[in-house]
């Protein structure tokens, strides 16, 4: 009889599965997990290790630091494999002269258009009955003043067609004025507004969009611009599409420019070479680069860009960490996803924001070898337990996988983890195929984060994970779906009308996102996954499935953290039922769900060895 | 650490002559319009549960705007209710306030004014500053933003606290009122906050209902 414990660490979590081993009887006694520390297959993975092993020991009755009751310890000969993302953002919108204001303040005054030449707030008294004019007033006026101030132009003859503000005032002149102008308030940098311009506001009403400011023709038209001219204004007009209100003032050399940022060119080099790629270009050029290179032997950036320098620096962390020079660290895959970034206008005079296009990356290294001897001797000399380096991490998660019921071979496996996605393929024969593919849960997080301007990884990870509810009351909730739940005692008062996150045991989460609705964040969420996970997980069994024909495998078990997602297995077996395939979360011993397959594994080899 | 010992004595003497002679004066003061620094308030009869959705109610305190004039930090009251008027008004909807005489806790202030608000939400302000944006579920020691430093509310604060209000009473999810913490506020003042409290509270009168004001600004 002997106590076998199997140790899987992977790149987010170290596992255990602590058994006895009775000649060819395996009785499973309890498992436990943490997260793992450092990166994986370092020495720095020991204090992970022991906790992960203490909780098992605990569960399964004996002391949390009895290691001597275990006999033998089994490490996964973990994948050389580490992912890292990064963010590169190809776009940016310049407003080169100030041309344009097309921020949306939630309360901007009155509604309507108005046409006339821009004024300061003090010449307003000067001006003379007749003047078409709009007065840009500063925050240092009070709401009161401004509007007996307007009132008494109007009454003078002045044709005072509508206004600019800087403070939030736009309703309260509006509500003391005698007739209904369209005002913008909360422009912030109004010492930028140009004065004795030629200047349209328009202001729709609640719930409608700017229609003259955004349709190029009808700019044309109150500017009476040439058709040369109103070529050059099509920027601004787009950049207003979908506000509720809107500021275009004609100044003879403003303009407003979509800019490229040059993010640098890839070098994907494959067997046929080296191909080149721009990044510029989006997701979808760099993936089918990718795949015409495959099988990819390495990967640079261009020297000098962002892109560059983020290559550079996987290799660096990869060098540093595994000691091995850092021109024999290959990158082997990489995932690009097309993003949306909100990036403040550079040279907008209200803070305003547009959303430029990014490209979310994802690499993964693979190198020689990780150390693991190295660590498995330590943790022997450490815990004073015999350890043993056990089979090919994929070979092992096939085994664990297949104790799955419902599960026979062929079978493919998909372990969707934290920094790579897996897959493997087993034969009838028992034969092996398997490949490891960049971007999983980290990846995600990236975008969410990308996506929502959260500067927070440990919140976008918190979103990944669990689903949105809107707080509607004291005592009831919206849920994503449209569902309304009722609670006996009240909900915390800081998540009062709020959107938040529906922790496990209705623990509530408000989200401090200013702005940003159940509906956006849900869509954002999901598409990332989608994005990530289901196209991983169909590239992936392209290149393991016999002949790459991702039909003539009958079934997948998704295992690894990622699958525990309330969503993702969801996602993957809806786009894998397409291809005819019986694809669902594991069930790892019937008990573990898609978590432990690879530390189970390493305990059922002991036995078959 | 400054104390200021005049300024301390000047309080103390005053807060001792209006406990000696003044106790009566919360209930005198009664249906007399209030003329203080450009607020006029004039009440109107006992307040009522209102039923307008558009509405959030305002709470001030026995003496807000009669006896104190300013803040502890010295702006005008006046100034304080127009800020939180302009606040509400710039979201589309419009303050109700009510004196409250049976408490000067601002919490129990706050929730009242909720209970009272066609919209469920309320505000409570005390006349050195303090305040609280309340709604009509929660419990009365548990509210939607609570500005517990008097000290360091500026008009633009209360400004944003009516703009919060209105905009919980649209059922919007506002970003909570960014202010700032001073922990110098509570060595400097506390002293003055808790004499202010005990002037405040000597215009208490427990039986007096709620009062409905009207306000018009001069």
């Amino acid at each position: 009889m002997a106590i076998v414990a199997g140790i899987d660490i992977g790149n987010a979590t170290t596992e255990t599965a602590l058994a006895r081993v009775e000649g060819r009887d395996i009785t499973f006694l309890a498992t436990g997990i943490s997260p793992t520390t450092g990166i994986k297959g370092t020495l720095q993975n020991m204090s992970g290790l022991r906790s992960s092993l203490g909780m098992a020991l605990e569960k399964a009755g004996f002391k949390r630091g009895q290691y001597g009751a275990v006999d033998v310890i089994r490490l996964n000969r973990a994948a050389p494999v580490i992912g890292d993302v990064a963010m590169e953002t190809v776009t940016e919108t310049i407003v080169t002269e100030s041309t344009m204001i097309g921020h949306n303040p939630s309360t901007p005054g009155g509604v309507g258009v108005g046409v006339g030449t821009t004024i300061s707030f003090d010449a307003l008294s000067r001006a003379a009955p007749g003047d078409s004019v709009i007065p840009a007033v500063e925050s240092i006026h009070d709401y009161a003043v401004v509007a007996s101030e307007i009132a008494k132009a109007l009454e003078r003859g002045v044709n005072v067609t509508a206004a600019i503000c800087q403070s939030d005032d736009g309703v309260l002149i509006e509500n003391r004025l005698p007739s209904v102008i369209p005002i913008v308030d909360e422009v912030s940098a109004i010492e930028r507004v140009p004065l004795g311009m030629r200047c349209c506001v328009e202001v729709a009403p609640p719930g409608r969009v700017v229609e003259l400011l955004a349709n190029p023709y009808d700019i044309a038209t109150l500017f009476e611009l040439s058709p040369e001219e109103t070529k050059q204004i099509v920027p601004v007009a787009r950049a207003l599409v979908g506000n509720r209100s809107a500021v275009v003032i004609r100044t003879p050399l403003g303009e407003v420019k979509e800019r490229r940022i040059p993010a640098g060119e890839l070098y994907i080099i494959g067997p046929q070479g080296k191909r080149t790629v721009n990044v510029e270009d989006g997701a979808e050029a760099i993936q089918n680069t990718v795949v015409a290179c495959y099988p990819v032997d390495n990967i640079f950036g261009q020297p000098g860009t962002n892109v560059g320098g983020m290559m550079e620096r996987v290799r660096l962390t990869m060098s540093d960490l595994t000691g091995i020079q850092i021109g024999d660290v290959y990158i082997r895959d990489l995932l690009a996803v097309d993003t949306l970034v909100p990036q403040k206008v550079v040279g907008g005079v209200a803070g305003e924001f547009s959303l430029e296009s990014g490209v979310a990356l994802a690499v993964m290294v693979k190198t020689e070898e990780l150390p693991m001897r190295k660590l498995a001797a330590a943790v022997s000399q450490d815990l004073g337990v015999k350890v043993e380096v056990g089979g090919v991490e994929a070979d092992m998660a096939i085994r664990g996988a297949l104790t799955t019921p419902g599960t026979k071979p062929p079978v493919a496996i998909l372990d969707l983890g934290a920094g790579s996605s897996d897959a493997s393929f087993m034969r009838t024969d028992g034969t092996v195929e398997l490949t490891h593919l960049a971007g999983a849960g980290n990846m995600v997080n990236t975008i969410i984060a990308s996506e929502l301007g959260i500067d927070s990884m440990d919140l976008a990870e918190s979103i990944k994970r669990n689903p949105l509810c809107r707080v509607e009351s004291a005592f009831h909730i919206r849920q994503e779906d449209g569902a309304v739940r009722f609670f006996n005692e009240p909900i915390d008062a800081s998540a009062y009308g709020r959107v938040a996150l529906l922790h496990e045991g209705d623990f509530l989460e408000p989200l401090m996102l200013n702005n940003i609705n159940v509906e956006r964040i849900r869509s954002t969420r999901r598409k990332a996954k989608q994005e990530v996970f289901v196209k991983n997980s169909i590239r992936a069994l392209e290149q393991v499935a016999p002949g790459n024909n991702v039909r003539l495998v009958d079934y997948v078990v998704i295992v690894g953290g990622s699958a525990k997602d309330f969503e993702v297995a969801n996602m993957v077996t809806n786009a894998l039922a397409r291809y005819g395939i019986v694809a669902g979360r594991g069930n790892i011993r019937s008990t573990e769900g898609p978590r432990n397959a690879v530390a189970t594994g390493l305990v059922l080899s002991s036995v078959q060895q | 650490m400054q104390i200021n010992p005049e300024l301390l004595e000047k309080i103390v003497a005053e807060v001792l002559a209006d406990l000696n002679g003044g106790t009566s004066r919360g209930s005198t003061a009664v249906a007399a319009p209030e003329r203080v620094g450009g607020v006029k308030l004039t009440e109107k009869g006992q307040s009522a549960r209102g039923t307008d959705p558009k509405e959030v109610v305002l709470a001030i305190s026995p003496a807000f705007a009669t006896t104190f004039k300013t803040t502890i930090i010295g702006i005008p009251l006046a100034d304080v209710l127009r800020q939180v008027f302009a606040g509400v008004e710039e979201e589309g909807l419009h303050v109700r306030v009510i004196r409250v005489y049976h408490t000067a806790d601002v919490a129990f202030m706050s929730h009242l004014a909720a209970k009272q608000s066609g919209s469920g939400i309320g505000i409570g302000i005390l006349s050195r500053g303090t305040s609280i944006i309340h709604q009509r579920d929660l419990l009365p020691l548990s509210n939607l933003e609570l500005f517990p430093q008097s000290p360091v509310i500026d008009l633009p604060t209360f400004r944003a606290i009516g703009r919060n209000a209105a905009k919980y009473a649209k059922g919007e999810s506002p970003t909570p009122v960014p202010t700032n913490n001073d922990p110098m506020a509570r060595p400097r003042y506390q002293g003055l906050a808790a004499l202010l409290h005990n002037k405040e509270a000597s215009f208490m009168d427990r039986s007096k209902a709620p009062q409905e004001l009207s306000v018009s600004f001069e």
